[in-house]
């Protein structure tokens, strides 16, 4: 095709990719489950191998840099931590045996046990690649075991869920994503609400009516009824409570339990929702 | 040969996309295929712009997250537009070629999320006109300044491409 040619059939030729586009978005946003394309599948499974690679060298060029200045607190800091391990240690022993009473009293009483399930480290090689969305994609996938709606977590609480996966990566949407909902109680009062995602680093506790007495501090947990995420994981602590008299529901903002915005290792709990439905129907 | 390095600065492109905001919070706010989209569209070939937008928003909707076709429909248009300007228009210096960059990069984030208003999918930023202005602004900004390093390198990987153009402009708006 000549380049005079193709100037005259360029407005023809848009209106065909154009119309093309508009059939691709019409099916993914009608789809529920459109996170889940063969074109993200295709594209990113090709592309994690550099990506992880890039990314490692990256960080290992930064790590050097911050390693110099972190030797230099390391002797203070030390110190703080072996202090820090006894105190744990300690604790860890508490919950053991408060763990062991628990279970006794559970079969004693017939109530179900939780379920148990596996969970499989996995690093963060990209996040937040586009404005909109809050997204981090981990090297683990289908061969690992990872399927859809797996709960991801770090040691200090959760993270989100797996909205897209594929042989050697998963997509996981943060809970900080607007779009993100879990399943949440107060700990202390049990009052239960839904936690939503404010696009910072920062949650928000809905629904949990103002005649509910609620403190600053108060830590917010799982409830297990969204069919994602097991019960009794910890997302955070409440950090404010806007009051309005008139509102039937408090506004509580959620200090998240796990550094979302900056988490490089997480843990996939190798749960499906089928796991937390047969939990329930003992 | 061509069209190879045109996909591989696409495939480059899309690779630090991913890479960078995890390194630098900040790059969230660069859209590097849309930057290399608005240079192929300068190469005063509207065919090339909007195949290159197409491809380059495709695979920005495939890693990014969010429903694919948006950023593709999006980039496809500015690609075919800046292809038009730049053959109607003496876009050549390099002001002339930022401005390009800062109006492409505003008009995709309307048309973006335009797109996504009309699908009823809501998006984080755009609550107010306020917040929606300075998001547009940081975008342009980001876009903009990026272009300069990006458009500086792809001119020495284009070079035969650029001084045609040089040449093409000469002819038809300076003889």
């Amino acid at each position: 095709m000549s380049a005079n040619a193709a100037h005259q059939k360029a407005p023809w030729i848009l209106a065909a990719l154009l119309l093309s586009q508009v059939v691709l978005m019409s099916t993914f946003a009608r789809h529920p489950d459109s996170e889940q394309s063969i074109l993200r599948v295709w594209l990113v499974t090709g592309f994690a191998p550099v990506v992880r690679v890039s990314d490692s060298v990256l960080s290992a060029i930064k790590g050097t840099g911050a390693s110099y200045f972190d030797v230099r607190r390391a002797r203070e800091e030390n110190l703080e931590l072996r202090e820090r391990v006894e105190q744990l240690t300690a604790e860890r022993n508490q919950a053991l045996e408060n763990s062991a009473e628990l279970t006794l009293l559970r079969n004693q009483l017939g109530v179900p046990l939780r379920p148990q399930y596996r969970e499989l480290a996995a690093n963060v090689f990209s996040r937040d690649a586009s404005l909109w969305f809050r997204r981090l994609i981990i090297d683990r996938g289908t061969l690992d075991g990872v399927k859809r709606d797996m709960p991801v977590a770090t040691a200090g609480g959760i993270v989100g869920r797996v909205i897209s996966v594929g042989p050697n990566f998963a997509m996981v949407q943060v809970i900080t994503d607007r779009h993100a909902g879990v399943g949440a109680m107060l700990q202390t009062s049990r009052a239960m609400g839904e936690v939503r995602g404010l696009d910072n680093d920062r949650c928000e506790l809905k629904n949990i009516s103002t005649n509910e007495k609620v403190e600053v501090g108060e830590p917010i947990i799982t409830t297990g009824l969204d069919r994602i995420y097991p019960k009794g994981l910890l997302i955070g602590t409440v950090e404010r409570i806007d009051a309005d008299p008139n509102a039937p529901w408090h506004k509580i903002t959620v200090k998240l339990a796990a550094p979302v915005d900056r988490a490089e290792h997480v843990l996939v709990l190798l749960l499906e929702p089928k796991d937390l439905k047969i939990d329930e129907g003992k | 040969m061509q069209t190879f390095k045109i996909a591989l600065t696409i495939v480059v492109a899309l690779l630090l996309q991913m890479l960078l905001p995890n390194q630098v919070g900040f790059f969230r706010y660069i859209d590097l295929p849309l930057v290399v989209t608005v240079y192929f569209g300068l190469q005063r070939a509207p065919v090339l712009g909007m195949v290159a937008g197409m491809i380059a928003g495709l695979g920005g909707d495939a890693v990014g997250g969010g429903i694919v076709g948006v950023g593709g429909f999006s980039k496809t248009l500015i690609g075919y537009l800046v292809g038009v300007a730049s053959v109607r228009l003496s876009l050549e210096n390099p002001l002339a070629r930022l401005s390009v960059v800062a109006v492409a990069s505003a008009g995709n984030t309307v048309l973006f999320v335009g797109l996504y208003q009309m699908l009823e999918q809501s998006l984080p930023f755009v609550s107010t006109w306020a917040e929606f202005g300075a998001t547009i602004g940081w975008k342009v900004l980001s876009d903009s300044v990026t272009s300069v390093v990006l458009f500086f390198v792809l001119d020495r990987l284009f070079s035969e491409q650029a001084a045609a153009r040089r040449m093409a402009i000469k002819k038809r708006f300076y003889e």
